[in-house]
């Protein structure tokens, strides 16, 4: 496992051993030609076979970083590597490893999905045969076989970005980078993505995702990155996150019959405390119930805000 | 398909010219000869939006920059799939010019020959422009707007004699307008001193490689 390591104080300082990590981020910065500092000294290490998910709110830096990563972006400031090669001074090294779904791809609406995914092999340099036989396959994992021929006009919205995740993994990428890869999918879409993602992860995958998410987030990441306003704000598991921001066991005390009106959400200290509040609810004959700490408390005790805003 | 259909727009003028001047083919030829020059620089302007598109629609050039692909072979890509959907409209208008005024290969090769050149001045264009540009609207409507300029209301189709002297000067600051005076001087419909055969040429080019500059500055494949 790597270790978590960041520049803020959230996160313990520790120097990075010289293991060969997938991905490494050291002091990363990034401020754009018009002067938006979009990262500030970001660091942390990616493991082999990883899903690690980069949460944050909008605009906090997130695609910056992934972009970055991809070789699509320079950096400003401190040094990054993917399967060991400098995405600056090597990005050649990189690239034929590598895949990407960006942000709010979309597939050509007058194309099919076979049209997608060959046109990507070929692309990609495989021969005719090859192409046409790696398409055949492809699209038969992705279940898209039966919708082989249809426009992408037609295609729904989860079908949609599984023709995009199979163009991006014609290659047999060892690291795929997916930005966002469940916006605008309804809920039924979006396991079907995350059942995608963790196939890819059993075969040795490394997966860096950014989400705003916060369900996407604790259902799929292995370890999760919250970067708020450019800079690492938290590096660990979720339980880690859950821990570091000190939320514990919510308790709901409202009247038998709920009316909203007299609801009240008590966030006890101790265990104690959660008897207490239990014997006085039952003595007043109110209902008692229990809310775990979720990844949304921990991220608003974090960042100081809820990732709405 | 649809591609080539498109490039057949720049052949309306010379029906337009045919029809009206009551079929008068010393109208037509000419503009026959700007309609190649054109359709050309058309689908070269157009690639605006393919490199528009592909990078901020469809974010395909995103996912080929984190691939082995090569700037290189994108860009040709890009711009040379054009010059497979003007073909067929160029090659007809070609044939029709052949039987109406039979001519060598040196004439063909001149009128090829400045089409290529201006086409590659408007892919460059054509790339600056879709580079530079992060809106939909402008993507579509610059190049349109361009097309006008260079296409239209310079002396391509119609001569630039008909033009009053004092607006010519301006009409010759315009790329189109040389490439269209040579093709129509190879084609033996128009007389040409040699030196002004060498300025056209020498304007041409001297266009293109400042078109080329420009897209080198504007054009990145791995955002600063």
């Amino acid at each position: 496992m790597s270790p978590n390591l960041a520049t803020n104080p959230q996160v313990s300082h520790v120097s990075l051993p010289a293991a060969v990590d997938v991905v490494r981020v050291e002091g990363l910065g990034k401020t754009y030609p018009k002067g938006t500092e979009a990262l500030k000294g970001v660091s942390f290490a990616i493991d082999e076979g990883e899903v690690f998910c980069l949460l944050g709110r909008n605009g906090a830096g997130k695609t910056t970083l992934l972009r970055i990563l991809a070789t699509q972006l320079r950096p400003t400031t401190g040094r990054a590597t993917v399967l060991d090669h400098d995405v600056l001074r090597e990005p050649k090294a990189i690239r034929p490893f590598i895949s990407v779904v960006p942000q709010e791809a979309r597939p050509q609406m007058m194309l099919s999905a076979w049209d997608h995914i060959r046109l990507m092999c070929m692309i990609r340099g495989m021969s005719k045969e090859d192409a046409l036989a790696r398409t055949k396959t492809m699209m038969e994992e992705f279940d898209l076989w039966e919708h082989k021929d249809k426009l992408t006009a037609d295609l729904s919205g989860g079908l949609r970005q599984r023709v995009l995740l199979a163009m991006a993994l014609i290659a047999d990428p060892k690291v795929l980078f997916l930005d966002e890869p469940t916006i605008g999918l309804d809920p039924l879409g979006r396991r079907q993505v995350w059942a995608m993602i963790r196939r890819l992860t059993a075969k040795g995958v490394t997966v860096l995702l950014t989400t705003h998410y916060m369900d996407e987030a604790e259902k799929l990441s292995d370890r999760l990155a919250i970067i708020d306003r450019g800079q690492l704000a938290f590096l660990g598991t979720v339980e880690e996150a859950k821990a570091m921001a000190g939320t514990g066991m919510k308790v709901i005390v409202e009247p038998l019959k709920a009316n909203g009106d007299d609801r009240q959400v008590l966030e006890p200290k101790s265990n104690t405390e959660i008897l207490e509040i239990v014997q006085r609810s039952l003595n007043d004959g109110r209902r008692v119930t229990f809310q775990p700490p979720t990844l949304e408390d921990a991220f608003i005790k974090i960042v100081g805000g809820s990732i709405e805003e | 398909m649809l591609l080539i259909v498109l490039s057949l727009v720049s052949f309306l003028p010379v029906f337009f010219l045919f029809v009206f001047s009551g079929g008068n083919a010393a109208m037509a030829m000419p503009a026959l000869v700007g309609a190649i020059v054109l359709t050309l620089a058309f689908i070269g302007l157009f690639a605006a939006q393919s490199v528009y598109f592909y990078k901020h629609w469809f974010r395909f050039q995103d996912m080929f920059v984190a691939s082995p692909v090569s700037p290189i072979s994108y860009t040709l890509g890009l711009s040379l799939s054009t010059l497979f959907s003007s073909a067929p409209s160029v090659l007809i208008a070609l044939a029709i010019l052949l039987y109406s005024r039979p001519v060598g290969i040196v004439p063909i090769l001149g009128i090829l020959g400045v089409s290529a050149i201006l086409w590659l001045a408007m892919v460059f264009a054509g790339f600056a422009i879709g580079a530079s540009t992060k809106n939909t609207r402008r993507a579509n409507s610059v190049p349109q707007v361009l097309g006008f300029v260079i296409g239209f209301l310079p002396p391509v189709y119609y001569p630039l004699s008909i033009l009053p002297p004092s607006i010519q000067p301006f009409a010759l600051l315009i790329p189109s307008t040389h490439a269209a005076q040579l093709g129509k001087y190879y084609f033996g419909l128009l007389d040409l001193a040699p030196t002004e055969v060498l300025f056209g040429w020498v304007y041409l080019i001297v266009f293109t490689i400042v078109m080329a500059i420009i897209v080198s500055k504007k054009a990145r494949w791995v955002d600063p």
